[in-house]
């Protein structure tokens, strides 16, 4: 049996039907998050955290025309991000540390330091577990509103 | 809603600028009375994003009179210019003339816009020939080009349930004559046939008017009762105009009869979205 393929994508609200804009705020992030789980299969599961991760998750599965289930996945949604405190107009202000924070989650997911993560505005709970970035196809590697996004796809 | 050569869907409020080919409206006094002036006019309110223009040859207020020849001469020709170089923009027509209104039709004006109530009542038979839209208007029963007088709205409801009844019955009219349904416009006619009261109770009750289902088309733009309300002169009246406006968008009017396109847009916009009916333009704050 072959190993599901596995998709993180980070949970931005702005990506909500409910917070669509007539501009997309966020067109490349969303192209790059809607072929990634367009890869899942037509069943996914979903590991999110923090306020919006679920919700996000859900409305991307559905987007694809795929359903969330607990058991019998064809793949697995991770829902994560990098530090919000990358610039001056970061939602969590600058902070000096988030840089190298997120280049150290770049280098591998293992090991996060939860303190600094949370102090970071990071939502990492649940990319511990995920193979480092140089095994997947990232698509999307970006901070656009001084938040750490990564789109990338395991197989 | 179709306007002659144009649809819209019914979450779109449109913008319908004011282009007068008169020598004494009272707002611009004849700026616009030139052809190369009021063509110009046009090319800027086309600019400003404006989906209508409402070309009138004939000032609303008393004045000298004006035959019908004389009101084709002021708006034939430009109809046909205006069509011949904005295909895309619809062509409004003020005018209550049937005669009138079937040589602006074949010039290519795709509304005609009665402001006068169906004073002329072979005007719905012009819209329904050319395929053209008509806006019905309340006037309370008045003269074309005479002011209100002691007029009063005694019967339950008042002066909405008069303009209601008025502007429901004219439409219907329109429709019996055989104009299509999707091309009638209803308007209650601020300060025609009203009071300063009447107007001010009209823009609260708006949405009275709206829920008859008829599209509702407002024409407040720097009127009378805008500067009797806040004791200020026709150049001063923006700001009044725009918070009236708010009122009637808030209740759903559809089309916005008036002089500055920019500004009304923006507040028309701006209260759809907090009405819900137009998403922002670009939202990121707090959602990152």
């Amino acid at each position: 049996m072959t190993t599901p393929p596995v998709a993180l994508v980070p949970g931005v609200p702005a990506l909500l039907p409910a917070y669509a804009s007539l501009e997309d705020p966020v067109a490349p992030l969303r192209a790059a998050c809607l072929a990634a789980v367009g890869g899942l299969g037509p069943r996914v599961r979903v590991r999110s955290s923090g306020p919006s991760g679920a919700r996000v998750a859900a409305a991307l599965v559905e987007a694809v025309g795929a359903v969330v289930v607990e058991d019998g996945a064809t793949g697995v949604l991770v829902v994560g991000n990098g530090s919000a405190k990358r610039t001056e107009k970061a939602p969590g202000d600058f902070d000096p540390r988030a840089e190298e924070f997120d280049a150290g989650l770049r280098s591998s997911f293992a090991g996060v330091d939860a303190a600094l993560a949370a102090e970071l505005w990071a939502d990492t709970a649940c990319l511990g577990e995920l193979p480092p970035l140089a095994d997947a196809e990232v698509t999307y590697d970006d901070a656009p509103f001084g938040v750490q996004y990564w789109v990338a796809r395991w197989q | 809603m179709r306007l002659g050569r144009h649809g819209f869907g019914d979450d779109e409020a449109l913008m319908m600028a004011i282009v007068n080919r008169t020598p004494d409206s009272f707002f611009d006094k004849g700026a616009t009375w030139a052809e190369d002036a009021a063509f110009e006019r046009v090319a800027e309110v086309v600019a400003q994003g404006a989906e209508i223009v409402d070309i009138g040859g004939i000032k609303a207020a008393p004045g000298a009179e004006i035959s019908a020849a004389e009101e084709k001469d002021r708006v034939v020709d430009f109809v046909a210019r205006v069509r011949a170089t904005y295909p895309g923009l619809v062509i409004s027509v003020d005018t209550w003339r049937a005669e009138v209104g079937a040589a602006v039709c074949a010039a290519g004006a795709d509304v005609l816009n009665d402001a006068w109530g169906g004073a002329d009542p072979e005007l719905v038979d012009v819209a329904a020939e050319y395929g053209a839209a008509i806006i019905c208007t309340h006037t309370g029963g008045v003269t074309p080009r005479t002011r209100p007088y002691r007029i009063e709205y005694d019967r339950p409801g008042g002066v909405v349930a008069a303009a209601i009844a008025d502007t429901v019955a004219y439409a219907e009219r329109a429709l019996d004559a055989g104009v299509a349904r999707e091309s009638i416009v209803i308007d209650p006619a601020h300060d025609f046939g009203k009071n300063t009261f009447h107007s001010l109770e009209v823009t609260r009750r708006l949405g009275e008017m709206v829920e008859t289902g008829w599209p509702v088309l407002v024409s407040l733009s720097n009127k009378d009762f805008v500067g009797e309300t806040l004791g200020l002169d026709v150049g001063e009246r923006l700001i009044g105009t725009l918070a009236a406006t708010s009122v009637c968008a808030l209740a759903g009017a559809r089309i916005y009869r008036v002089h500055q396109v920019v500004e009304t847009r923006q507040t028309v916009d701006m209260v759809w979205s907090i009405a819900g009916r137009r998403a922002p333009l670009r939202a990121i704050r707090g959602i990152q």
